[in-house]
C-alpha cells in the first residue's frame, strides 16, 4: 500500500468511526481550517510542544493553559493507524494524553507521514519500550450501556475533528 | 468474603427470570443487536486465520504461564510499577485496601473490571470505609441500583431505559427521563466531578504485555483513560492469564476483542499504560500498583480445563447462548454468566457450589462458533458433567436411571424389554399425573420399528 | 449398494413411521438397507449427561454390532451420527483398541440427508412434495457434522412443494437431550420461540433431521394448538414416492 492509499484509508475509517476529517497541505491552510473549527469555542487548550503546535494561530482571548476548563483541545498527535481509523496519542515529549479527553471537542492534527497502514506496522515500530501512556483514539466517546442504544459523548469528547497535514 | 453455602439454585432462578417479561424483552433486544453487529464486523475479515493465531498465542502463554508472569512482573517493575502477587481473592482485596490506607485515600474512581467483581472488591473496600465510584455507565447504573453485573461487557444489559430513568430519578434526584442520551449526560456530569477530585483510580486490564510490562485497557466511554491518568495513584487488579508475550502480539487481539464483544472494529479508546510518570512527562499516575491475581489459575492451567484460560472475556459466547439469551446473567448466581461463566465458576468456586450451572446449557455449540480464541466450550462443559457424575453430585434417580440405561444399551433383550415396559407404563404414568417431561413426549409406539420389519 | 441402517432408539421406540420412511427412501434409490436387529442406542443421552461409563457401554455395543461389516452406516439423526463420528473416538481416548475401532466405524457414518445428497444425488431425482415446508437446522447436525446444505438441497428440489427458509434456523430449539427433562422451563421457552419463528414463515410443515428437536417442537405446537406439523425429513421425502 502506498502512503497516499494509507492516508485515504485512514480518512475513510476515521469518518466511519464518527470523526470529521480535513486534509490540508500548508501551515497557512491548517490555520485557516483551524480557525473555522474553533468558531464558538470558548476556551482552547493547545500544549505547544511540537513545532506544528507552536505555529498554531489560536485566538489569544480564547487560549488557555488549562485543559480541564477548555471547551476544545487542539494538539498534534504522534501518529494514526489507517486500518482502524485511530489516532495515536502518546505521552512522549511531555504531552498530557488526558488533554484530548476532557474538553468536549478534540481537534487532532496528524502529519501525513505519520499515518501507519495497519496495527502490525504501528506496534512493530512502537517496540517493547513504549512511553508511559499510549492511547489509540477512534471516533468520539460513546456508550451503548442503555438498551444498546448508541450515545455519543460520555466521559470523553463528543466531537472529534482530525486535520491531516 | 465467604461464599453462600449450598449450590446455586439455577433452575429456580431461571424459572423466575422466564416469567419476567421486562427482562425477556431487554435480553431479546440486546442479544439480537449483538448478533447482527458481530456478524457484520466479522463478515469481511479472515476470521478463521485470526482465531487460529490468537488461540496459538494464548496457548503459548499458558504453556509457560509462570515464566510469563515473572517476565511481566520484571518488565513492569523496570517501567516503574510496583507488582503484587495475590494467591487468592482475599489477599488481592487486602493489598488494595492497604494501598489506599497507606496513601490516606478515602475515595477511588474505578473503571469496569470483572476481576474486581470476581474478588468482590467494592463490598470489601466499602466495609473498610472507602468509597468506590464506578465510572463505566453500565457499572454506575448497577452500583446505584445495588446490583451485580449480568453481563461481562454490558453490566446493565438486563435493564430497559424506563428502569434506568426511574433509578436515576430516585437515587440521583434528577427529573425522570428515559432518553438514553439525557441519562448519559446526567451520569457524565455527576462523574466528571468525581474524576477531577479522585486521588486514586482502580482499573482492571484486558491484557498485560510481558515484554514491556504494559497494561492494555479497552473502553468506549473514556472512563478508563480518566481513571488511569488523572489520579495520582493507579491500582490495576488483573489476573495472571491475561498476559500476552509482546507488543507485537497486540494487533491479533485488538482485531478480535472489540469485534467479538460489540461488533466494533476497535473500541473508541485503547490505552496502553507502561509504568509511572517519568521525568518531563505530563501524563500518568505517580504511583502504579499492579495486583496480579492467581485465585486458582495456576492449578487450572496445569489441568485438563486449561484451555478455558485462553478466554479474553469478550462476552460473545454469552450473546450467542440461547440459555443466556432467555434467562439473563443473574440467574447464574455467579460473577461470570453464560457458557464461559459456567466453566469458570465451577473451576474457581468449586464443583459443589457450581455444579447446578452445568445444566444451564443445551450443548448446542453456538458459543464455540463465536469464540475468538477457540475455547472448546462444549467439550469442557461435557467433561465437567462427567466429573460431576464421578463426584456423585447428580440426583440418585438420575444415576439409577442412567445405570439402567447402560445395562440396557449393551443388551438388545433388555433394551427391548425396556421399550415394552415403557409402552405399558407410559399411559398409566400419565394417568396418575406424572407431569413434566413425560407429558411432553409422545407415547411409545405399539411396536418398536425393529420388531415391525423383522 | 448395501448400507447398515442405525435407526436410533428414539425412532425405534416412538416414531417407527420415520424408520419405515427411511427404508422406503433408501430402497427407492436401489439401496439394500440392512437393519441389524441387535442395535440399541448410540449412548448420546449418557454422553451429554456426563455419564461416561454408561455411554461407553452403549458405544462398545454399537461398535460390536456395526463393526461386523464395512458397509456405510446410515443414521436418520444428526446428533446420533455425530455421537458415533465425533464423540466415540473421544470417549475411547484412553483405550487404543477401542479407539481404533471407533475411528474406523466413524469413517463409515453418514447422516441420512448427507447420504441422500452426497452419495445418492437424491436432490436431482425429482422427488415430489406437498405444501409449504420450513426447516429447523439442528445443532449437532449443523455444528458438529457440518451438514448445512444437504437438507436444504433436498427440500428445495421437491416438486409441488414450496420451501420457505426459517429465520435463525440454526438456533437451538431447547431439546438438548437431558436438558429437556432437567430444565423444562427454559426448554419450553426456547421451543416456544422456535415455534414463533416457524409460524412467521406461514409453513404448514416444519421438518428437520433430528427427532429429538422435532419432539420438543411438537410439544410446543401441541401446547399452543398451532396449525403446523413437525415431520422428520425422511417422512417428508417419502411422502412423495410413488
Amino acid at each position: 500500500m502506498t502512503q497516499d492509499a494509507a492516508i485515504d484509508l485512514f480518512v475513510e475509517n476515521a469518518e466511519k468511526a464518527g470523526a470529521r476529517v480535513v486534509r490540508v497541505s500548508s501551515a497557512h491552510e491548517l490555520n485557516e481550517v483551524l480557525s473555522g473549527m474553533l468558531e464558538g469555542a470558548t476556551a482552547v487548550y493547545s500544549p505547544g510542544v511540537t513545532p506544528t503546535e507552536k505555529g498554531l494561530a489560536i485566538p489569544p482571548d480564547r487560549s488557555t493553559e488549562d485543559y480541564v476548563n477548555a471547551s476544545a483541545c487542539v494538539e498534534e498527535v504522534s501518529a494514526a493507524v489507517a486500518e482502524t481509523g485511530s489516532l495515536v496519542c502518546s505521552s512522549q515529549g511531555g504531552k498530557p494524553v488526558q488533554a484530548g479527553l476532557l474538553p468536549g471537542h478534540h481537534i487532532a492534527i496528524v502529519a501525513a507521514e505519520h499515518v501507519y497502514e495497519d496495527l502490525d506496522r504501528f506496534f512493530a515500530a512502537l517496540g517493547d519500550a513504549p512511553p508511559t501512556n499510549i492511547t489509540l483514539e477512534t471516533g468520539p466517546s460513546r456508550t451503548a450501556d442503555i438498551e444498546l442504544t448508541l450515545t455519543i459523548g460520555v466521559h470523553g469528547p463528543d466531537r472529534l475533528s482530525i486535520i491531516v497535514v | 468474603m465467604s461464599l453462600p453455602t449450598g449450590s446455586i439454585p439455577f433452575r429456580e432462578n431461571a424459572a423466575q427470570a422466564i416469567r419476567n417479561e421486562a427482562l425477556r424483552a431487554a435480553m431479546r433486544n440486546a442479544t439480537g443487536v449483538f448478533a447482527v453487529k458481530r456478524a457484520d464486523a466479522v463478515s469481511a475479515v479472515p476470521l478463521e486465520e485470526w482465531r487460529d493465531k490468537a488461540s496459538e498465542t494464548r496457548l503459548q502463554v499458558l504453556d509457560h504461564l509462570a515464566d510469563y508472569v515473572d517476565r511481566f512482573a520484571k518488565s513492569a517493575v523496570r517501567a516503574g510499577a510496583t507488582v503484587h502477587r495475590a494467591k487468592d481473592a482475599e489477599t488481592a482485596r487486602e493489598i488494595v485496601a492497604c494501598l489506599l490506607k497507606d496513601h490516606g485515600i478515602q475515595k477511588a474512581v474505578k473503571s469496569k473490571s470483572m476481576i474486581s467483581e470476581e474478588i468482590h472488591l467494592n463490598d470489601y473496600l466499602e466495609k473498610q470505609g472507602v468509597t468506590v465510584v464506578e465510572t463505566d455507565l453500565g457499572e454506575y447504573i448497577i452500583q446505584i441500583a445495588r446490583e451485580h453485573p449480568s453481563h461481562i461487557i454490558v453490566p446493565a444489559i438486563h435493564k430497559d431505559r424506563r428502569q434506568v430513568g426511574k433509578l436515576f430519578a430516585e437515587k440521583l434526584g434528577c427529573a425522570y427521563t428515559e432518553d438514553p442520551a439525557a441519562l448519559t449526560k446526567i451520569a457524565r456530569a455527576k462523574l466528571r466531578q468525581e474524576f477531577l477530585s479522585a486521588e486514586a483510580g482502580i482499573s482492571g486490564a484486558n491484557f498485560a504485555v510481558a515484554d514491556s510490562g504494559s497494561l492494555v485497557i479497552f473502553t468506549n466511554e473514556g472512563n478508563g483513560r480518566m481513571c488511569t491518568t488523572l489520579p495520582r495513584l493507579h491500582i490495576a487488579v488483573t489476573s495472571i492469564e491475561k498476559i500476552i508475550p509482546s507488543v507485537a502480539d497486540l494487533p491479533k487481539f485488538i482485531r478480535l476483542l472489540p469485534r467479538s464483544a460489540t461488533g466494533q472494529v476497535v473500541t473508541t479508546y485503547l490505552s496502553m499504560i507502561t509504568g509511572t510518570r517519568k521525568a518531563g512527562e505530563a501524563t500518568g499516575a505517580k504511583d502504579l500498583h499492579i495486583v496480579l491475581l492467581d485465585n486458582g489459575r495456576s492449578s487450572i492451567v496445569a489441568g485438563e480445563y486449561r484451555e478455558m484460560l485462553k478466554c479474553i472475556r469478550c462476552g460473545a459466547c454469552l450473546n450467542a447462548c440461547p440459555v443466556y439469551q432467555t434467562v439473563g446473567g443473574h440467574a447464574y448466581g455467579s460473577t461470570y454468566p453464560g457458557p464461559m461463566g459456567i466453566i469458570l465458576t465451577v473451576l474457581l468456586e468449586g464443583m459443589e457450589r457450581a455444579h447446578t450451572l452445568l445444566d444451564a446449557t443445551t450443548l448446542c455449540g453456538a458459543c464455540a462458533d463465536v469464540c475468538p480464541v477457540k475455547v472448546p466450550l462444549p467439550r469442557l462443559l461435557r467433561r465437567l458433567r462427567e466429573q460431576r457424575t464421578e463426584m456423585g453430585l447428580t440426583p440418585t434417580m438420575e444415576r439409577q436411571g442412567m445405570a439402567g440405561f447402560g445395562m440396557a444399551a449393551k443388551s438388545p433383550t433388555l433394551f427391548g424389554a425396556g421399550q415394552q415396559a415403557a409402552r405399558l407404563l407410559w399411559p398409566l404414568a400419565r394417568k396418575i399425573g406424572v407431569k413434566g417431561t413425560l407429558a411432553r413426549m409422545p407415547i411409545p409406539a405399539e411396536q418398536p420399528f425393529r420388531r415391525r420389519i423383522s | 449398494m448395501r448400507v447398515q441402517l442405525f435407526v436410533t432408539c428414539l425412532i425405534d421406540t416412538f416414531f417407527p413411521e420415520t424408520g419405515e420412511a427411511t427404508l422406503r427412501l433408501l430402497r427407492y434409490f436401489g439401496v439394500d438397507a440392512v437393519l441389524p436387529t441387535e442395535q440399541t442406542c448410540c449412548g448420546k443421552p449418557a454422553d451429554s449427561g456426563g455419564y461416561r461409563y454408561e455411554s461407553r457401554k452403549a458405544a462398545e455395543h454399537f461398535l460390536s454390532v456395526f463393526g461386523r461389516s464395512t458397509d456405510p452406516i446410515v443414521v436418520p439423526s444428526g446428533s446420533c451420527a455425530s455421537m458415533v463420528k465425533n464423540h466415540y473416538p473421544e470417549l475411547f481416548r484412553d483405550d487404543a483398541r477401542l479407539h481404533a475401532q471407533a475411528t474406523a466405524v466413524a469413517g463409515r457414518v453418514y447422516e441420512l440427508s448427507q447420504f441422500l445428497v452426497n452419495v445418492l444425488k437424491a436432490d436431482r431425482a425429482g422427488l415430489k412434495g406437498r405444501g409449504k415446508i420450513t426447516y429447523h437446522a439442528s445443532c449437532q447436525l449443523t455444528r458438529e457434522l457440518g451438514v448445512k446444505e444437504e437438507p436444504l438441497a433436498l427440500l428445495r428440489s421437491l416438486d409441488a412443494a414450496e420451501f420457505v427458509p426459517l429465520p435463525s434456523a440454526d438456533r437451538c430449539c431447547g431439546f438438548g437431550g437431558t436438558f429437556m427433562a432437567k430444565m423444562p422451563e427454559i426448554s419450553m421457552a426456547l421451543a416456544d420461540e422456535k415455534l414463533d419463528t416457524i409460524l412467521s414463515t406461514g409453513a404448514d410443515t416444519v421438518t428437520g433431521c433430528d427427532h429429538g428437536c422435532l419432539m420438543n417442537i411438537s410439544d410446543a405446537i401441541r401446547r399452543r394448538g398451532a396449525a403446523v406439523q413437525a415431520k422428520h425429513i425422511a417422512v417428508v421425502l417419502a411422502e412423495g414416492l410413488a
